[in-house]
């Protein structure tokens, strides 16, 4: 048997020949390479030699200035020549994707509009992951769809605390089968709120939408735009810790903005109204609209916006903030969506707005921020880093520190909150009469116990 | 809440590993080494004068051949017995461009690459480049449907080569950045400099030592500089200005000796194929190792 690659011959015998046979190659083939590189070292060095020669020697040395806050990040290396440290960041590299059957499925956590995701135990180190599958529509003969392409993308490119981690992507046997393997996370923000007895406190939102904003600057400072932030997107873990997740909308953006921008982002609950204007040219402010619906949401304890399609939607953005007019919001008349509202100037809906008497518990510089965050001009919105340093977090009660978070049961982690069920005050009516026999009985048992030193022992 | 590095920096590119680098699919398969180098030129070349004909920005190219490039390194990459240069090509274009601000439909790859195929050299002059026969670059609606599949198909498998890792950072931008630096814009020559730095760096792109894959944009920037100031004669500091862009002598003499060995391959490889059919397609893959084992 000589290992031929005939189609036939695919018996298990048959294939240890030619997985030997490849090895032994692969093997040949890495002893003829080292050689090999012995060889290209010898004339690499001789043209080092040349090169140098060409080169002339500094009379100074130069001496650079040593960035000490980076020590952390970036490897200082001397040179050979012992003149100054270069820098080198750490490299990275690339591998084939692994397979799926690496992971084992514990339960199901949600259905997103980008996948199914799943919590999932890696088999050799028993960690606990989500499994994200990736939706996948082969028919329309674009291969891989584009949107996950720039989840990926984005996703490994942005590192940070408040981001959610995607350690790697693995496949299954099918060409369909893309699961991300990201880090597990207890709690969506949304599901959280719906199973809360109470809303968080004032100093709990704080800490949570300071976390929130410092994820988004970063993703703006990075030139991305998540085009898709709602509570059910953001993740908490039982420190209290966020991180936002589900870049499927997200996409890298440019100023002046890229072209080829798509209307038909974020969903419709968070969505400004300049996009449901149907403007074609928008940046960040979009992700700011979304974060001030959170922060709403997250004082109310439900979404602020809850528009049956984009028309309602509008109308009650218009009812909360005010209707917008030239002065407030300029140029917006020359949106797509915006000739149609003429008919609305004078309906009684227009006005101030109704946001300060919405939000009778919110101090006036909390309102204000919220207020500053749902600006229908999207000029007039504050930009992450701004919100950071708003007067709102430094007035009492302070932002509690993560580490003070009340923790939850899980439901994504297959946890269910354990409900004492405490009996109702009596009903009116005949008082139940008490059965002499079971009263009798309380103290029964008790006769067939043994007693010990120090603990009873009770016979069965 | 400092701000932690991101892992992808415009700096730092995923680099192949010596494993990588040792090993290849193509050799497992039984491709002599030296056909397999000059098969991936090819290709590399493939899909630079493919990403020029659908009027791409040079980074967005360059991105695409450095996909094409990284997709046969190690051993458990694609092997030039298995796929077809022109099928990994238009795949690298295709999955490059999607999510970029230039996406390109799969049928003016197809098209565009049917064109290239129909010109019979990828080492031509700009003369061939205006031979118009529509007859011989004729996609039928079948033949694209069929291409369209294999495209979407090797799509998925260069993806789950690079375990969907498609970062690239490439030294164009910084090439510039070090130029200014220098000050050499201050200067009628400066302009003349870039150029030639910046086609130090374009032909980089294709070396048969794999320079985009193995060495760090900055490093490649600064070499494409230190030669073609050289060339044009240009004075640079005296100082050892490259170590302010992190490169050490040592890894600059080698570039440099790399970046200049270029001609010398390229006449060769030229010569080799001359009056030959590409490698696009695996049937001739197949002759020239036959070719080349019989000669043996």
């Amino acid at each position: 048997m000589t290992g031929s690659k005939s189609r036939w011959a695919d018996d298990e015998a048959d294939k240890e020949a030619r997985r030997r046979e490849k090895e032994e190659k692969k093997r040949a083939k890495l002893a003829k390479q080292k050689r090999q590189e012995e060889e290209a070292q010898k004339t690499a060095e001789a043209a080092t030699a040349r090169a140098q020669e060409e080169i002339s020697r500094p009379a100074k040395r130069r001496r650079i200035s040593n960035d000490d806050s980076n020590e952390n990040d970036v490897k200082h290396i001397k040179s050979d020549s012992g003149s100054a440290p270069l820098l080198r960041f750490p490299t990275t590299g690339w591998s084939p994707s692994r397979n799926v059957s690496n992971f084992e499925s514990l339960n199901h956590i949600e259905e997103g509009s980008y996948g199914w995701v799943s919590r999932a135990k890696e088999t050799a180190t028993g960690e606990i992951v989500a499994l994200k599958k990736m939706k996948m529509d082969t028919s329309s003969g674009q291969g891989f769809p584009v949107d996950a392409l720039r989840e990926i993308q984005i996703l490994s490119s942005a590192k940070h605390r408040h981001i959610v981690d995607l350690r790697e992507v693995v496949v299954g046997d099918k060409p369909d089968d893309v699961y991300l393997v990201m880090q597990f996370l207890e709690h969506d923000l949304k599901t959280l709120q719906e199973e809360m007895a109470e809303p968080f406190l004032p100093s709990e939102i704080k800490t949570l939408l300071l976390q929130i904003v410092a994820g988004v600057e970063f993703l703006h400072d990075n030139w991305i735009l998540h085009r898709d932030l709602k509570t059910s997107n953001i993740l908490m873990n039982n420190r209290g810790e966020i991180k936002l997740a589900d870049f499927g909308m997200a996409r890298q953006f440019s100023d002046p903005p890229p072209a080829n921008l798509t209307q038909l982002v974020v969903t419709l609950w968070y969505r400004a109204p300049e996009l449901l204007f149907g403007t074609s040219k928008y940046g960040t402010a979009i992700d700011m609209w979304s974060i001030g619906c959170i922060f709403g949401e997250l004082v109310r304890k439900e979404p602020l916006l809850q528009g049956r399609n984009e028309v309602d939607q509008l109308r009650r953005i218009f009812l909360l903030v005010g209707t917008p007019d030239e002065d407030s919001w300029p140029g917006f008349r020359r949106l797509a969506g915006a000739s149609a509202l003429k008919l609305m100037k004078n309906s009684p809906g227009a006005g101030k707005g109704s946001l300060r008497a919405q939000f009778p518990l919110l101090t006036s510089a909390g309102a204000s921020l919220l207020a500053a965050l749902l600006s229908l001009n999207p000029d007039d919105r504050p930009s992450a880093q701004e919100v950071l340093s708003d007067p709102y977090f430094l007035e009492a009660p302070r932002p509690k520190t993560t580490a003070m978070f009340p923790t939850f049961p899980s439901k994504a982690g297959g946890e269910k909150r354990r409900r004492v069920a405490s009996p109702n005050a009596p009903q009116r009516g005949q008082a139940p009469k008490i059965n002499m026999e079971e009263l009798s009985g309380i103290f029964s048992r008790k006769e067939g116990e043994e007693v010990g030193a120090g603990f009873a022992l009770r016979m069965a | 809440m400092a701000p932690e590095p991101s892992q992808n920096s415009v700096l730092v590119n995923p680099l192949a590993t010596p494993d990588q680098l040792s090993t290849s699919g193509s050799q497992l398969d039984g491709v002599p080494a030296s056909l397999e180098t000059s098969v991936i030129h090819i290709g590399a070349r493939l899909t630079q004068i493919a990403g020029v004909l659908l009027r791409l920005p040079q980074d967005l190219i360059a991105h695409a051949v450095v996909i094409f490039t990284r997709f046969w390194l190690g051993p458990e990459s694609g092997s030039l017995c298995e796929y077809s240069i022109k099928h990994v090509c238009a795949a690298a274009l295709y999955l490059t461009t999607k999510p970029s601000a230039h996406p390109k439909a799969p049928r003016s790859i197809i098209n565009v690459l049917a064109y290239i195929e129909a010109l019979g050299t990828v080492f031509f002059v700009q003369d061939d480049m205006d031979k118009n026969d529509p007859e011989s670059y004729y996609v039928s609606e079948g033949t694209y449907f069929t291409e369209r599949a294999q495209l979407t198909k090797v799509e998925s498998i260069i993806l789950r080569v690079l375990g969907f890792n498609t970062h690239v950072a490439l030294p164009y931008t910084i090439c510039i950045n070090y130029l200014q630096t220098l000050g050499v814009f201050d200067d009628d020559s400066g302009s003349e400099l870039a150029k030639r730095a910046w086609a130090h760096l374009n032909s980089a792109l294709l070396s048969p030592q794999l320079l985009f894959v193995t060495h760090q944009p900055p490093c490649l920037a600064t070499a494409a500089i230190y030669l073609a100031a050289k060339e044009v004669g240009v004075k640079l500091p005296s100082e050892q200005w490259w170590e302010v862009f992190d490169t050490d002598r040592e890894e600059l003499g080698f570039l440099v000796v790399a970046m200049l060995s270029m001609e010398g391959f390229l006449r060769e490889e030229k010569q080799n194929w001359a009056g030959k059919r590409m490698p696009y397609t695996l049937d001739v893959v197949e002759q020239e190792i036959k070719a080349l084992t019989d000669n043996s």
